[in-house]
């Protein structure tokens, strides 16, 4: 047959690539798959807050399997430290190294723990396994070791500056006695190392195995022509999007000890089969955690391009061959240590935001409105009213997404900075947490994204404590509400309530430990989507089936739609004169 | 079961044809008509009719109403009623966002519209303690809100009730008393497992398709009454991999969700048993899909992790029922090779179906296909497809190849070799799906291989993967129909009882099982089985404490457990833990999550008559060149199936042909024809 070269690499044939890239991709998946069937921390196996790909000697990602879309491309600077730091003559088989610097080697916050493991063949080092997880516990100041009032990185964890946590196969055993000394759930946070080493194992032995089938140049020249597919789809669809200059600008709320808001801003030029994104004018870094990283910032980038690009091909570092991205150091996306970062995904994700604000009215077949953006993470601390022990519940919020250009929003959906990422069930909450959930539905009180397709409804989930408890949350977007477009209104913000026992009741955005006495009840609120389009051009029978199904209220279409309902009967009496022009005028 | 000279008949009604195989004093029957999608029921009776038997004494049936009804949305308006606080729990599902950078993604619309989901008051706790009595009179004022409605069918789910039914088994008699006439599902009744959306949906999904099952059951069970099937004979094939009684199969419709695909295998289960194979990896590749199924230890594999529509960027449906894992890709016979935009060939999940099929049909597809390929490779006989009756168009193949040719700077005879390499990877990466994901090395298994595809693919993945042989049974295109006949009565039970399986005390673990067993009992009863009669088989759901996930199916031992039974039980959980995620974790304690309980009332198997011994040379009918990939372009000797005989051994490089299928024997590979017919394909070992 005849056959392709790939360099000056041996000639493969072009079926057998297309076999071997598939089974690069099965190879990702099945670690994803293993690390969280046997992680200890919910935000692993119910959150799917974590990563595991292949990456080349090169330091690019082969492969990635994904939970959230927020870990996209930081594997890669996991394996480069590990080659700057070590070489490849002080690594050996069997080596699993540890790394969570946030400020350098693919490093977000210090709970987000990567383990880069060398796979060698025939004695060559030829590719890394590497993931990275959100560890429930790294220690710090504060249980669940995230907060939002931290001021250094020392206040937010342990830090692992790339070293060997199994040397040669042998674990290192003063490393895990150290992280066993310096954390409050060891049993928990030891757990999930052994079962985020145990998938990359996984992953060494599949990857072994595909060499044993194919040889080693066959595969290599594979992983060649895979990551120049993933630039050719990029630059594909890239040169399909009209060139121009494209801005926004927005605001992330505070930094959670007293400062902000801070202005972000983003200019994009697509220019051809590129794509350059400059945040120049972005806020300098800030004193409380809400910083990100370098890496961040990248990875933030990454989801618009796959958004705008090809979302349904595999991830590798040839797909971001055509990015650009551009910002002075030091800024609010560029934090440098000791910059605090432990709340970084606020505004790693108000980085793919800004970007899709931007892009939104060029790529409307992509792109909906503004949605409630923020993870609307929380730390419920306390101790188990049945055993005594100290729990954590830590956990993301669903809610309202933007309207798109032909349909409505979504409701009750993860954000953008989340993936594959569940609510926690709850009956499974309330037999592990010492709570009581209340209700958990939509909200379909507050105001919402109006439009002729209207933003999404956000939810509400009450815990009432059954024992002493503390939460601490970070609900973004708490000041600034999702945008609309074309006429479409804004959504509503993110907060978080608590109701105290005497009827008083306090409003937050970030909150740090706040006490939270047995009876008393937290309420999480999430916001609902921006809406697209002008609401009077919505069909007056959608907007009757909003109030049949009680997501608007009958003031709610009057005022919004100039459609008037019986309250009785549920049908509609009346439309206004205003209306009819604008609905006329669209014919 | 009465066993007697009695007629026994499998039915299989798939999209396109009703299979059908009878057995009477030992001889067994094949029909094939065309479905008659509708009113399936006709269908059954015109191969019932085809077919010229009488005497019927049971009749296994395996049908796509459940599953055609989800899919096409043609159930009843369903209400839901639930706690209150509960009411959009249905809707927000677990708000997972699986197609992860599409910001257009589309969440599963909910079977029952906010409108007709009605929130009662009670509480439970997850001791199955009552917080909040259920509120009756509310209750009943709901009904008459949801008849008001216009609801057709009630689903009934309260939060912990699976620690404690109470609420809902009076919540179910409530809505059964006021409103006797509609169908009503209560989750106690499906399923005990724990976490609310996924117990919601399994519930408002068998309230969703009752009506439509129920209309179905009771017309063909008329239709049944003219043909002589008398009323105790009549059994439907569940999802779990046995059957159930037709009334029973009525009260909780949604467990024949899976009721087609089962078949093959039971099927396998069954032939495995008889030939002393116990590890098993089923394909069954049809002109669109190839499933696979895992057999161990002479067992089904059981999933309860099964959803309606999902995909790898589409949440679906949760079912918490305990159906059969057959994992499916869209790869078959008519599977379509395509460039995409940046130039990768890919095969499938596009099939040019039976309309207008691949292009050597010559019934008008342009575009080249698998089938296609494995022709212009010399696998498949343009003049003996279907026996015969249609001859393929190699020409038209060659043709509809050449663009793959021509843009990969390749031969055309290559071009087909790289479609079908492709096809065989994606059915390689299946079968990995099924096997490796799992744990399991295929070296331990051997692959049964079924439907039109199934044998031609066979061969040459047992190659790729090293499973030990290939096992093409006897009317391949009828095996999943055959493998009704010997599916055993089974119910399931699971049960969340969470228990550290250190510490518990066995008499507790006892009870649970004990009062499953019950409940069991009491439903083979209303079948007419008697406790007797039943084999129950348990396992367990477990997990090291803190982990979420479990590992499912651990065996536990049957009869009452003692102190001896732990250490046993402890044991298959950790080797099962290893082999499935790489490790183990010495000194945390493990845990029980779930029950399952498993009876069964064993049915008479079919028998296999055996054949008669004779080599292969009365069965040869020429030679031909065929392509054997990296083994080269060879001159095969080409073997007509039906007339191989007992013992007939067949080296490679051969094919062996019958009307349905074609089997493909590599040069390291021989076929021997046992003593019933099976085509056995081994590796040569020493080569």
């Amino acid at each position: 047959m005849t056959a392709v070269g790939v360099n000056d690499r041996p000639t493969v044939d072009p079926f057998t690539v297309e076999v071997i890239k598939d089974a690069l991709v099965a190879i990702s998946d099945e670690m994803f798959i293993a690390f969280g069937r046997t992680a200890m921390s919910t935000v692993i196996y119910e959150v799917l807050d974590y990563a595991c790909g292949l990456i080349d000697t090169e330091g690019r990602i082969i492969t990635q399997g994904n939970g959230v879309t927020g870990f996209l491309g930081t594997l890669t600077f996991a394996a480069r430290q590990t080659l700057e730091k070590f070489g490849r003559a002080n690594l050996r088989e069997g080596d699993v190294l540890i790394v969570n610097d946030p400020y350098y080697g693919g490093g977000t916050h210090l709970s987000d723990v990567s383990l880069v493991v060398p796979i060698f063949y025939d004695d060559e080092l030829v590719a890394f396994a590497a993931s990275k997880g959100h560890w429930t516990e790294v220690g710090g100041k504060d249980p669940g070791s995230w907060t939002t009032d931290a001021v250094e990185v020392f206040q937010e964890g342990l830090q692992f500056p790339c070293v060997k946590l199994f040397d040669g196969g042998e674990p290192n055993q003063a490393v895990i006695d150290m992280i066993e000394a310096n954390v409050r759930l060891p049993t928990l946070t030891l757990g999930d190392m052994y079962a985020q080493a145990g998938a990359m194992r996984l992953g060494q032995r599949r990857f072994v195995e595909m060499c044993d089938k194919y040889g080693w140049p066959t595969v290599h020249a594979a992983i060649e022509d895979a990551l120049d597919y993933g630039e050719r789809m990029t630059r594909l669809e890239l040169a399909k999007l009209p060139d121009g200059v494209y801005e926004a600008e927005d605001f992330v709320d505070d930094d959670g000890i007293g400062n902000g808001p801070f202005p972000i801003k983003v200019e994009i030029t697509i220019e051809g089969d590129e794509i350059t994104f400059d945040f120049t004018g972005t806020h300098p870094q800030v004193p409380g955690p809400v910083n990100c990283t370098t890496t961040s910032l990248h990875s933030g980038v990454r989801t618009i391009v796959k958004a705008i690009t090809s979302p349904e091909i595999p991830v590798n570092e040839g797909c971001f061959r055509p990015v650009k991205i551009v910002c002075p150091p030091r800024t609010i996306f560029t934090a440098e240590r000791p910059a605090p970062v432990s709340t970084y995904w606020e505004t790693m994700d108000q980085v793919t935001d800004l970007a899709w604000k931007a892009l939104a009215p060029v790529v409307p077949d992509r792109l909906p409105a503004g949605h409630f953006l923020s993870v609307c993470g929380v730390v419920v601390a306390g101790n188990h009213p049945d055993t005594g022990e100290l729990f954590l519940l830590v956990e993301p919020q669903a809610g309202g997404w933007g309207a798109a250009v032909d349909r409505d929003g979504e409701q009750g959906l993860m954000c953008v900075g989340d993936g594959e990422t569940y609510v926690i069930p709850i009956e499974v909450a309330e037999a592990r947490y010492g709570i009581t959930v209340l209700q958990f539905g939509f909200d379909t009180e507050a105001p919402y994204g109006a439009g002729q397709f209207r933003g999404g409804r956000g939810c509400i989930r009450d815990y009432r404590a059954e024992t002493d408890l503390t939460i601490t949350a970070t609900f973004g977007r708490h000041k600034f509400p999702p945008w609309g477009i074309d006429g479409g209104s804004g959504g509503s913000p993110n907060e978080l309530r608590i109701l105290r026992e005497d009827g008083t009741v306090e409003v937050y955005g970030k909150c740090a430990r706040v006490p939270l006495k047995k009876g008393e009840i937290a309420r999480l609120v999430t916001g609902s989507g921006g809406g697209w389009g002008d609401p009077l051009h919505r069909p007056v029978e959608k907007v009757l089936d909003d109030v049949r199904d009680g997501y608007i209220s009958i003031e709610t279409a009057d005022r919004d739609y100039r459609v008037v309902v019986d309250p009785k009967t549920l049908t509609v009496i009346g439309s206004s004169g205003k209306r009819r022009e604008r609905s006329g005028a669209t014919g | 079961m009465a066993a007697g000279p009695a007629t026994r008949l499998a039915v299989d009604i798939g999209g396109t044809f009703t299979d059908l195989v009878s057995l009477r004093e030992g001889r067994i029957g094949l029909e094939k008509t065309l479905s008659t999608p509708g009113r399936f029921e006709d269908g059954v009776m015109t191969a019932l009719g085809a077919a010229n038997l009488s005497g019927f004494g049971f009749l296994a049936h395996g049908t796509t109403v459940i599953i055609n009804a989800l899919t096409e949305r043609t159930g009843a308006s369903t209400a839901l009623i639930t706690t209150r606080g509960c009411r959009d729990v249905l809707e927000i599902g677990r708000a997972n966002r699986p197609d992860l950078y599409n910001m257009r993604y589309a969440k599963p619309v909910p079977f029952v519209p906010r409108r007709l989901r009605f929130e009662v008051t009670e509480r439970m706790n997850y001791k199955g303690q009552v917080l909040t009595p259920l509120d009756e009179d509310e209750l009943r004022r709901v009904v008459d809100e949801v008849r008001a409605a216009d609801a057709e069918a009630v689903a009934v789910c309260f939060l912990h009730s699976y620690a404690n039914p109470a609420h809902e088994r009076r919540a179910a008699e409530i809505v059964r008393e006021s409103w006797p006439e509609v169908p009503v599902s209560a989750s106690y009744e499906l399923t005990a497992e724990w976490r609310e959306f996924q117990r919601t949906s399994t519930t408002v999904l068998d309230a969703y398709v009752k009506p439509v099952a129920r209309s179905y059951l009771s017309r063909l069970a008329g239709r049944l009454s003219e043909a002589g099937v008398p009323e105790r004979g009549r059994y439907a094939m569940q999802s779990n991999g046995g059957v159930s009684g037709f009334s029973v199969a009525s009260r909780a419709p949604l467990n024949l969700v899976e009721s087609g695909p089962v078949g093959g295998v039971i099927g396998a289960a069954e032939l495995g048993r008889r030939i002393g194979e116990g590890n098993i990896v089923t394909l069954d590749i049809g002109g669109t899909t190839a499933k696979s199924s895992l057999v161990e230890n002479a067992a089904l594999t059981i999933t309860s992790d099964y959803h309606v529509e999902r995909t790898d960027r589409y949440a679906g449906y949760p079912i918490k029922l305990p159906i059969v894992d057959i994992v499916e890709i869209g790869a078959g016979g008519g599977s379509i090779a395509w460039f995409d935009e940046g130039g990768a060939l890919k095969v499938g999940p596009r099939s040019a179906g039976a309309e207008p099929g691949p292009a050597c049909y010559g019934q008008g597809g342009a575009e080249p296909t698998v089938t296609d390929a494995n022709l212009v490779a010399g696998r498949l006989d343009a003049d003996y497809f279907l026996g015969g009756r249609l001859t393929l168009d190699v020409d038209a193949a060659r043709r509809a190849l050449r663009p793959i040719a021509e843009r990969l700077n390749v031969s055309v005879a290559d071009a087909a070799l790289g479609v079908i390499r492709i096809a065989n990877g994606n059915m390689a990466q299946l079968l990995r799906r099924i096997s490796v994901r799992r744990g399991r090395d295929l070296r331990d298994f051997a692959i049964v291989a079924f439907g039109g595809g199934g044998a031609m693919h066979a061969t040459a993945l047992a190659r790729e993967l090293g499973a030990r042989r290939v096992i093409v049974p006897v009317a391949p295109g009828h095996f999943s129909a055959w493998g009704m006949l010997a599916a055993d009565l089974r119910h399931d039970l699971v049960q969340t009882h969470l228990a550290n399986a250190d510490t518990v005390d066995m008499a507790e673990l006892n009870r649970v099982w004990g009062s499953m067993a019950d409940q069991l009992t009491a439903t083979f009863a209303d079948e007419g089985i008697a406790a007797s009669e039943l084999t129950f088989v348990r396992a367990a759901d477990m997990r090291y404490a803190g982990q979420e996930h479990t590992v499912n199916n651990v065996r536990i031992p049957g009869g009452a457990l003692t102190e001896d039974d732990r250490r046993a039980i402890l044991d298959e959980f950790a080797e099962e833990h290893e082999r499935l995620y790489a490790f183990r974790l010495e000194g945390t304690p493990a845990e029980i999550v779930n029950c399952r309980l498993t009876a069964y009332g064993a049915v008479e198997k079919p028998p296999v008559p055996p054949i008669e011994a004779g080599g292969p040379e009365a069965a040869r009918k020429g030679r031909r060149e065929v392509d054997f990939d990296e083994l080269g372009r060879r001159e095969a000797s080409v073997y007509e199936r039906e007339r191989l005989g007992a013992g007939a051994t067949v080296p490679g490089p051969a094919v062996v042909e019958e009307p349905a299928a074609t089997t493909l024997v590599f040069p390291d590979q021989t076929a021997v024809v046992d003593d019933v017919g099976n085509l056995i394909v081994e590796m040569e070992v020493a080569r």
